[in-house]
């Protein structure tokens, strides 16, 4: 039929689960209300917001005991990987931000001020989450290790040491080349500087991508027992609060200093004028967002599993 | 102190929720999707989306209120279930009470007698804003 690989693509807003179960159906429907024609936009829009609804509900055939406890896991490492996002969109921040109040009159630094220390107990909030995690799930990565479980996550685990590996010596040798610099030269005015600056960066992030895949191989199959399972699905919807916490006083600050210091986000210096949205902060805001998106997603269904497995 | 009612199904809401239509429909029989959609409009006068049309027949699923019968798989039937049954019920008995209180309030019977009879009722009284 004409229209039904269009219709099929209408799926790809609903969890697996929930298309194996019903997909077929609502692809019959829409044939059945729409044949040839184009999906009206209103349509479109019921389908991706039934859709995110599923994700949120974490809905579809109703999973067993065994199935609960793998929604509040996979949940959770929704989480982690979010918190993955997180952690290179506010590293560009924190860059970006960097002297900010040296530029800010002394009587409007208060809220930014306040903003940007939201921002910075959030990220150690959520940081030391993420560590709690980490540690609960220890002895059980021990004792997967010790039953053979290393040839199951060999291959991630190995290549997030040698990007991570690479990653650091990066970050030696460039600072040791930091040191033999003057401050102009530093700041962008030798063009090598800042290119090996620029593929640390990208090093850092590559770094942070294959660990956290690592972590997630490393999890996935992991047999937690419930009670740490428990916790870590309280632990990922700590650290999805912790993200709400970060992007809205990452908003504030945004919003403060464009009202107060406009200057900041262009060249520094009083008086002058500048856009008060530089491409930085909207690459760093839009990867807070979509990043807090899948944890919001993560969390809720970690939310609506975590009930049921304590009454398992 | 509130008159007690019927512990209707919580999350079935009110009369133009998708819910509550969709049991309306299958109590008459079984349906599937595009049926249901059908029935709706025609005796509801609500087109429901077909995003909000499968969600809401996921929940009645996820509650036992309405099950899939034997069938094609891509246009599967659905009838309401034993529960589904009581939850319609409670839910059409608090609809009705609250009807008949409207209807007492607006003294709606003493409207339509006088339409019969032809008596003029005060100016004003009956009239729809």
């Amino acid at each position: 039929m004409k229209g039904h690989s269009r219709f099929e693509r209408s799926l790809r807003w609903y969890p697996m689960d929930w298309r194996n179960r019903y997909g077929d159906e609502l692809v019959a429907l829409l044939e059945d209300t729409y044949g040839d024609r184009p999906l009206p936009l209103r349509c479109r829009l019921s389908l991706v917001r039934a859709g995110a609804g599923e994700w949120l509900s974490g809905s579809g055939a109703e999973p067993d005991r065994d199935g609960r406890r793998q929604q509040v896991r996979s949940g959770s490492l929704l989480v982690l990987c979010a918190w993955s996002v997180f952690v290179v969109a506010g590293a560009g921040f924190a860059k970006f931000a960097e002297h900010w109040d040296a530029v800010t009159p002394p009587t409007d630094r208060r809220l930014p001020a306040a903003a940007f220390g939201a921002v910075q107990g959030a990220a150690l909030a959520g940081a030391v989450l993420v560590l709690v995690g980490a540690a609960v799930s220890l002895p059980a990565f021990v004792r997967s290790m010790r039953q053979g479980g290393w040839a199951t996550i060999r291959l991630p685990v190995l290549r997030a040491v040698a990007v991570t590996s690479v990653t650091v010596l990066l970050t030696i040798g460039l600072v040791a080349w930091a040191h033999h610099l003057g401050p102009q030269q530093r700041q962008g005015a030798l063009w090598p500087y800042a290119g090996a600056g620029a593929f640390w960066a990208l090093a850092v992030v590559a770094s942070i991508a294959t660990c956290s895949a690592a972590a997630v191989a490393a999890t996935r199959y992991l047999h937690l027992p419930l009670r740490v399972l428990r916790l870590e699905g309280t632990l990922a919807v700590m650290a999805t609060v912790a993200m709400v916490a970060i992007l809205a006083g990452t908003l504030v600050w945004w919003g403060a200093l464009a009202a107060s210091a406009p200057w900041f986000f262009g060249s520094g210096v009083v008086g002058s004028s500048a856009s008060p949205v530089p491409p930085a902060m909207i690459l760093c805001g839009s990867l807070m967002a979509l990043a807090l998106i899948a944890a919001v997603l993560g969390a809720g269904r970690v939310a609506r599993s975590l009930t049921r497995v304590s009454a398992d | 102190m509130p008159r007690r009612r019927s512990q209707p199904d919580q999350a079935l809401g009110r009369s133009n929720e998708p819910g509550v239509l969709i049991l309306t429909s299958l109590a008459s029989g079984p349906m599937h999707g595009y049926a249901l959609a059908k029935d709706i409009e025609e005796f509801a006068g609500v087109t429901l989306g077909p995003g909000t049309l499968y969600g809401a027949i996921t929940r009645l699923e996820e509650r036992g209120l309405i099950e899939a019968t034997a069938g094609d798989s891509r246009r599967r039937p659905y009838r309401i279930t034993a529960d589904g049954r009581a939850a319609l019920a409670a839910v059409v008995r608090d609809m009705r009470a609250i009807a008949d209180e409207g209807a007492a309030r607006l003294r709606l019977r003493v409207l339509a007698r006088d339409m019969i009879t032809g008596h003029q009722p005060a100016p004003g009284f009956g009239r729809a804003r």
